[in-house]
């Protein structure tokens, strides 16, 4: 941790939920900015700028989709959302919105701080140039476009490599159909789900152990991809 | 629906006209040989007809039409309304009287079959309440047992535990309240799929994409098992809506993984046939007695060798809702070898038109 005390916005309106976010994530050294309602939320990210903001999407007085937009049309902080089970839409349409990740109630702790890692390193990896991706027995850089598979050369189309840089921007959390679909293909194919389902059969052939379960290329289901890797 | 009553009422009209008609060419048949009374009778006939059949007022229509017709045909003096006789007016108001009788006779036996129709579904409704109340009331009961329990532990002497203890009590919490989530979600998607609450948003998926992340998911549910994966590299997409087609993988593999002995084989498997995926899960556990074949997919099944931990039984009941709106079967059967096998199949759609294909710079 080399940010003890990173901040993180909590915009929930179940004082209970607030309870125990505050205190697990207080125990693990971020101070936490509590907001009850969706209109205190955006203003409290403009008035204390944290580093990151958890939002749940069940708010009263506002969409929690409506929030991130607030939020995201001037500031680039992670955003984390809490949804329940029957909002599967309205997390993709935050998703979509800007939100980074989203994590489903009912949730452990361990699940959470995970996440809030992973978009904590992203606020301060962004700076940083092309990665080297370093899979379980493939290596990747992106910047050299050159891919390894065990120590042999691995070959990668061009939209193989956008689609994994695509990915590997988002390092660790969750990009939708939509986003992926429209960086890599432009925004006339951002439907075309059936892209997708092509290339990343193809980038596990290449690049995972064993592609019928993969480790790096995960599937969310019905939402988008993420990609886990270690990177140098 | 007015339309659809006003066209039913009239068609009970004309067929009192027909079926009068049809009397009156038999009457006009048979007058050289029998009495004109008794030629009234046959008059009785599309009363009761329509009385049993049609409605009261076709009944009546039936009588008065008739009544009429007989009068002048049959009647002195013929081709005339004049009626001279009295016995013709108690002829009248007999073939009345019969048809009002019958036709409310009638009447109150369609109303009765109704109500028993009715009655039937409301004790089938209920039952199935009786069992979801008693399903839930279990299954919910005794995590919240243990929940109350254990949290109120912590609370009172948590601080006298050892750390090892607490952090045990703790950890019983947190696994049941996710067992309690997961058969509420059961519940609430049973209830949403057979309210029609479902939207289902289709669009091409892989499956061998959503296996691989359902057996991610089901990872440490599936430890004590071998799960063999045999899908075939050129299995077409599917347009479905995956996340509940995940669902129909997740609890198939789920219910193998229950009823079959910790470290056999599980497979999943996938074919195309024509026009369709078929999609398996089979499993070497004791099968499925015969009787067991299609009540499995009912709502709160549970194998009667099943305890109290075979979940609320409402896993293969979502299967088939889920199969059924996208307009597939699910089906289980014996293997040979014993063992048994969960099938569903999945129509194929003319394939999409693939990404343009990239031209490589050398």
């Amino acid at each position: 941790m080399s940010e003890p005390r990173a901040a993180i916005l909590v915009v929930e309106d179940e004082p209970e939920i607030r309870r125990f976010l505050r205190a697990s994530l207080g125990a693990e050294g971020y101070r936490v900015v509590e907001a009850a309602s969706a209109e205190r939320g955006v203003i409290d990210a403009g008035s204390h700028k944290p580093d990151m903001a958890i939002v749940d999407l069940g708010l009263p007085d506002l969409d929690g989709v409506e929030v991130i937009r607030r939020i995201r049309a001037w500031s680039p902080m992670p955003i984390l959302v809490l949804s329940a089970r029957v909002q599967e839409r309205s997390k993709i349409d935050a998703l979509d919105a800007g939100a980074d990740d989203y994590i489903t109630k009912p949730f452990g702790v361990g699940e959470l701080l995970a996440r809030v890692r992973v978009a904590l390193r992203h606020l301060r990896r962004s700076a940083k140039g092309s990665p080297v991706l370093i899979f379980e027995n493939a290596k990747v850089d992106l910047e050299k476009r050159l891919a390894l598979r065990g120590n042999e050369p691995v070959h990668l189309t061009a939209i193989e490599f956008k689609l994994l840089a695509c990915l590997a921007k988002h390092l660790g959390l969750v990009v939708t159909h939509r986003q992926l679909l429209t960086e890599v293909w432009g925004p006339t194919h951002a439907e075309d789900t059936h892209y997708l389902r092509v290339y990343l059969k193809q980038l596990r052939e290449k690049l995972e152990a064993d592609p019928s379960r993969p480790r790096h290329l995960l599937t969310e289901i019905g939402i988008g991809y993420r990609l886990l890797a270690e990177e140098r | 629906m007015p339309a659809l009553g006003y066209s039913a009422r009239m068609s009970g009209y004309v067929w009192a006209v027909v079926a009068t008609a049809a009397c009156t060419i038999a009457g006009l048949a048979l007058r050289p040989y029998i009495d004109p009374v008794n030629i009234a009778m046959l008059y009785l006939l599309p009363v009761v007809g329509m009385a049993l059949r049609q409605s009261r007022g076709a009944a009546v229509a039936a009588a008065v039409l008739g009544v009429l017709t007989f009068d002048f045909l049959f009647v002195p003096p013929y081709l005339s309304f004049a009626v001279d006789d009295l016995q013709y007016v108690v002829t009248f108001a007999t073939l009345l009287a019969v048809g009002l009788v019958v036709s409310s006779l009638a009447e109150s036996a369609r109303r009765e079959a109704k109500a028993r129709a009715a009655a039937a579904l409301d004790a089938e409704t209920e039952r199935l309440r009786g069992t979801l109340l008693s399903s839930i009331s279990h299954d919910l009961r005794t995590p919240l047992a243990i929940m109350s329990g254990a949290s109120s532990s912590l609370v009172e002497s948590g601080e006298r535990m050892p750390q090892a203890e607490r952090r045990a009590l703790a950890q019983s919490i947190f696994e049941q309240s996710r067992a309690m989530a997961d058969v509420m979600g059961n519940v609430l998607q049973m209830t949403r799929l057979e309210t029609g609450a479902i939207a289902i948003k289709r669009d091409w998926a892989s499956l061998a994409e959503i296996a691989g992340a359902v057996l991610d998911r089901l990872a440490a549910r599936l430890a004590q098992h071998r799960v063999m994966l045999e899908l075939p590299a050129d299995l077409p997409l599917v347009r479905v809506d995956a996340t509940l087609i995940e669902q129909v993988f997740g609890n198939l593999l789920e219910n193998a993984a229950t009823h079959t002995p910790a470290g056999t084989l599980v497979r999943l498997r996938a074919a195309r046939e024509a026009g369709e995926v078929i999609v398996s899960v089979e499993d070497f556990g004791p099968g499925l007695a015969p009787e067991d074949f299609q009540r499995v997919f009912a709502k709160f099944h549970r194998h009667s060798s099943e305890g109290a931990g075979g979940g609320i039984g409402l896993g293969l009941s979502i299967c088939r809702a889920i199969v059924l709106l996208h307009e597939g079967r699910i089906w289980a059967e014996q293997l040979p070898g014993g063992g048994s096998a969960f099938r569903f199949s999945l129509p194929l759609e003319q394939a999409p038109s693939p990404p343009e294909a990239e031209r490589e710079a050398a």
